[in-house]
């Protein structure tokens, strides 16, 4: 197929899908019901540069539930707002959605700071909150007292037993440590050294770093000086381009293992093949084999013009309205709310056959199946604290490409 | 609504006080403050920390009056001694400095992880309306308080003193009293102010961490006082009303305007402080309830 | 031996350091010396020196032209800003200056995320492995930088000492008022002034963007370290600036193995209070007077 074919058939795809968004449309103008959601995403701030993403994400996640006739008879109805990464923010935000728009769930919050700022009064409210935040605070009570916060991505502590597992595997023995000075930088780095501890292993050098700085030049020979054979991160993108560049002038041989939010092919542009060469990113990657994940990457690439990796967060916003579209269709029609929550796990979770998209959910819920949604960002598995246990893809860069080596596991 | 009318009414009340602090400050004495989210933050702390240790609210409110007080009293000391301009640096570094110990400290402060959930103010009448209430009606009573402790100061023989000040220090020098020492009192009463502020949102919001003391709050305070009118008490209400209008009705606007991103919003929104800013000041110096004589 | 080299390699660091900010204390100081209020919006002048660069050397290819591509844009920038809003707030208080710089700084950035977005970008530029001196290690790359700082910081003292437009630039600094009784036309000076600053910010936002990346907060996130070194340097005098900025890089970069990494801004800041207290005129004092 051509090029040219090839967006053509995007094309006609997306035409059809707008005429069975419409005919539906027909029926809802008749007094149909509809569900609220509040997408509530850090568009500016720190997370900036997933915020959008993740919004879109939403929003076409919805349109994708409505175009398939709705979720238990209802049409989804999205509020966006930004939380501006700011807790403040987010709290006026949240205020808002709740008591203005009348949201009935709150999905897309992504750092913890928010998210334990936001989910009293989304508790208070009786409503789900579906993060992407890492903060193991988030699984119990109080701010998960209601067991109605969800979490799609994994905490801080899996990424740093995923972190120790994977330099285990490739023979290191001496790894260091830099973290960006905050919550998720310094977890990531301390669940690694707590679960590399574990394993019998010594952490050479823990360096944190605030961030805004010209140069990390005395950081990164604090960190080299020990020789470490690896160099584990925390850290975000700008403050990796600049540390990286640093150490490919500074000569010394060492291995990274960066997370992938930090190691991704805006990294690879702004450095070049050589540079990063043999670096390893890991991300909860989880479900790139999965169906639905290239169904919802095709939808991200023509939304954003991007290709999916480049926002992992975005796979995990549009989960979230999946799963709470068939929570609700397996609830009916006149479900509560709490009712609702109480159906994820059994949408998503095994014991059921697994569907990839909502249509086929959908279609398996009418005939009365068991179903178990396995998500773009996840197998999408609840354990009891709401949490999901994403696998972890291991990516070395090699010659300008992510190329997935293997799966860690962590349970 | 009425519970997200009650949250931006409280979080505006939290802003008016902490504009009559430095409108005190500026205002009247003519101090350039640009550090006043670090007091903010001080007070924060010191409540929301010592009310997880079990101490009465009332305490934890006296403390975080005291505590921000204290810590600009050397600042006073030192940075008088430098040029007028040199204390808006002064202020802006300390603030960084605070923001700096409080994700450094991890012992007292819990790092990066913030310090999450801090005691409501009156809890003991659950989570809702009748709870918002309360804590609206506390911050009008401590915002009255700060007028009138600000009436008393102004109108006292050493606010007057103050006034001249601002109007001419030479004069006082000329007259035998040290105006530093006025000035390092004020300084104190406008930081203990923006911590009594700080312990109203520490325990409003229930979660405090150090990302949330950036030098953003700060000239967002700059700019309600401004907006306002500088010198005015009235002007503080105002500004900060007008402030949020502009922060929160900026999400209403989205909700009509189709076709802008929120990405894009959130420029506009960074944009519109500015140029508020340049017009106020070119413009209306002396603000919406300023003398329309003076300029 | 490896202990000195250690050491010497965090003063190279804090020299390095001190260099990326040298030129944007020297615009601060500049102004603070001769419009007389510290500059919120230098900062942002650097960042849209660094897009404007950035911009150019996309299209080009050359970093020389997207340096001429920064200095223009930032120069003509400055301008506009003073003559739409500085130039109705003369003889208002300092914090009117400020305050007014505070918008239009907001103004630059909030243009610059809503047509560039957030996402960072970078001068597509070779990265060289650094040049060794025993354990000491030295970017090619930064002796380059450094050479364009010296030259630009040489040409700033040229125009200011050697031509007609610098003297009267002094002679405000001095004494604006006599300066206007002796028949200096203050409006001219203060565009020479802008132009001057406009351009420097411009150098120093290509500089700034060679060493990091490139994003809407670039220069805003270094306006601390830029005010201090302008202030400890003696306000109006660039070489004093540079120096300062110099001093400060090293004196943070020195004191991380005491107090960690975390504390390097406010280690700056200490320095600089301290050394104000004892000399409240800075390292250097003030621009001379013209005589």
């Amino acid at each position: 197929m051509t090029e040219l074919k090839r967006r053509g058939f995007l094309a006609g795809a997306a035409a059809t899908g707008l005429v069975a968004g419409m005919a539906p449309g027909l029926v809802w103008a008749q007094g149909q019901q509809t569900f609220r959601i509040g997408a509530l995403n850090p568009v500016t701030g720190v997370g900036g540069p997933y915020g959008s993403g993740m919004q879109r994400a939403i929003l076409f996640a919805a349109e994708e539930v409505n175009a398939a006739g709705g979720a238990g008879g209802r049409r989804l109805e999205i509020f966006a707002e930004d939380s501006q990464t700011q807790p403040q923010a987010a709290v006026l935000a949240a205020k808002k959605l709740i008591e203005v728009n009348k949201v009935q769930a709150v999905v897309g919050t992504w750092s913890s700071g928010v998210s334990l700022a936001v989910i009293p009064l989304t508790n208070e409210a009786n409503i789900p909150l579906m993060h992407c935040s890492g903060a193991p605070a988030l699984s119990v009570a109080p701010a998960n007292a209601k067991n109605m916060g969800w979490r799609f991505q994994a905490t801080n502590e899996r990424f740093g037993k995923a972190f120790a597992e994977i330099a285990q595997r490739e023979g290191f023995k001496r790894p260091a440590t830099m973290a960006f000075n905050n919550a998720s930088g310094i977890g990531n780095t301390e669940g690694f050294r707590k679960a590399w501890e574990a394993k019998g292993g010594k952490v050479l050098e823990s360096v944190v770093y605030e961030p805004n700085r010209p140069s990390y030049r005395s950081e990164l020979q604090k960190v080299l000086q020990s020789r470490p054979d690896v160099i584990v991160t925390g850290s975000y993108l700008q403050d990796t381009t600049i540390i990286l560049r640093e150490w490919y002038q500074s000569g010394q041989k060492v291995k990274w293992i960066i997370p992938g939010w930090a190691a991704n092919p805006d990294l690879i542009k702004a450095l070049g093949p050589e540079v990063t060469e043999g670096i390893i990113s890991v991300d909860s990657v989880s479900n790139e084999n999965a169906r639905s994940y290239a169904h919802f990457g095709n939808k991200y690439q023509q939304a954003t013009g991007q290709p999916a990796a480049s926002n992992v967060y975005a796979a995990m916003t549009y989960d979230m309205v999946i799963s709470l579209a068939l929570a609700m269709e397996a609830a009916g029609p006149k479900a509560t709310t709490q009712q609702i929550n109480a159906k994820l796990r059994d949408v998503a979770n095994p014991e059921g056959d697994k569907v990839y998209t909502f249509a086929e959910g959908k279609e398996m819920l009418a005939k009365g199946q068991k179903i178990n949604y396995e998500g773009a960002s996840s197998v999408l598995d609840f354990d009891q604290h709401g949490d999901v246990s994403p696998n972890f893809g291991v990516f070395f860069i090699e010659k300008g490409q992510l190329n997935r080596r293997y799966v860690v596991a962590i349970g | 609504m009425e519970s997200y009318l009650l949250a931006i009414a409280a979080v505006a009340l939290i802003y008016v006080l902490l504009t009559l602090g430095l409108n005190l400050q500026y205002g009247f004495t003519g101090l350039i403050n640009f550090g006043h989210v670090g007091f903010f933050a001080l007070g924060a702390y010191a409540s929301a920390l010592l009310s997880l240790e079990g101490v009465p609210l009332v305490l934890c409110f006296l403390a975080a009056a005291l505590v921000p007080a204290l810590a600009s009293w050397p600042i006073g000391l030192i940075s008088l001694r430098l040029r007028d301009d040199y204390l808006a640096i002064v202020t802006l570094g300390f603030s960084e400095t605070v923001r700096l110990a409080l994700t450094s400290e991890k012992w007292l402060t819990n790092g990066v992880q913030g310090v999450p959930a801090i005691p409501r103010l009156f809890a003991e009448l659950g989570i809702g309306r009748i709870a918002d209430y309360a804590v609206v009606a506390a911050l009008l009573l401590a915002n009255v308080v700060a007028v009138l402790i600000m009436l008393r100061v102004v109108r006292s023989p050493f606010g007057r003193m103050i006034e001249a000040i601002r109007d001419d220090e030479e004069a006082v020098l000329a007259l035998g009293k040290d105006p530093a020492r006025f000035k390092v009192q004020v300084l104190m009463i406008g930081a203990a102010l923006a911590g009594v502020a700080g312990a109203f949102y520490a325990h409003y919001i229930t979660y405090i961490v150090p990302e949330q003391f950036v030098p953003l709050v700060t000239f967002y305070v700059w700019m309600a006082m401004i907006m306002g009118g500088v010198g005015r008490i009235s002007g503080a209400i105002v500004g900060a009303a007008l402030l949020m209008l502009f922060l929160e009705g900026s999400r209403f606007l989205r909700d009509f305007v189709p076709g802008i991103t929120e990405v894009e919003m959130a420029s506009v929104r960074i944009g519109v402080v500015g140029l508020a800013l340049i017009l106020f000041t070119i413009y209306r110096p002396q603000g919406l309830m300023g003398d329309f004589t003076r300029r | 031996m490896e202990e000195l080299a250690f050491y010497l390699n965090l003063v190279v660091a804090g020299v390095v350091e001190g260099i990326t900010i040298a030129l944007a204390a020297v615009a601060v100081t500049l102004v603070f010396g001769i419009a007389r209020f510290p500059n919120a919006a230098t900062g942002d002048y650097m960042t849209l020196g660094a897009y404007a660069g950035i911009g150019v050397h996309g299209v080009t290819g050359s970093l020389v032209l997207a340096g001429l591509g920064a200095v223009a844009a930032t120069g003509a920038a400055a301008v506009a800003f003073y003559l739409l809003v500085f130039r109705k707030l003369a003889g208002r208080s300092v914090v009117a200056m400020l305050v007014a710089s505070i918008g239009i700084a907001f103004v630059v950035r909030s243009t610059l995320s809503f047509f560039f977005g957030h996402e960072q970008q970078v001068f597509q530029v070779p990265i060289e492995r650094a040049l060794s001196f025993g354990e000491v290690r030295i970017n090619p790359i930064d002796i380059r930088l450094a050479a364009l700082a010296l030259v630009t910081l040489a040409a700033v003292f040229a125009i200011l000492h050697l031509t007609p437009i610098g003297r009267r630039m002094r002679a405000v600094a001095d004494n604006r008022d006599l300066a206007r009784v002796s028949g200096i036309n203050t409006g001219r000076v203060m565009m020479a002034l802008w132009l001057l600053t406009g351009a420097v910010c411009g150098i120093a936002g290509i500089i700034l963007g060679l060493k990091t990346v490139v994003a809407p907060e670039l220069g805003w996130e270094l306006l601390l370290p830029c005010f201090a070194a302008a202030i400890l340097g003696g306000v109006g005098n660039p070489l004093g600036a540079v120096i300062a900025g110099i001093v400060l890089g090293v004196a943070q970069e020195l004191s991380t193995p005491l107090v960690g990494f975390t504390y390097k801004l406010a280690l700056a800041f200490f320095v600089m209070l301290l050394i104000l207290l004892v000399r409240p005129q800075g390292l250097f004092g003030r621009l001379e007077a013209v005589r």
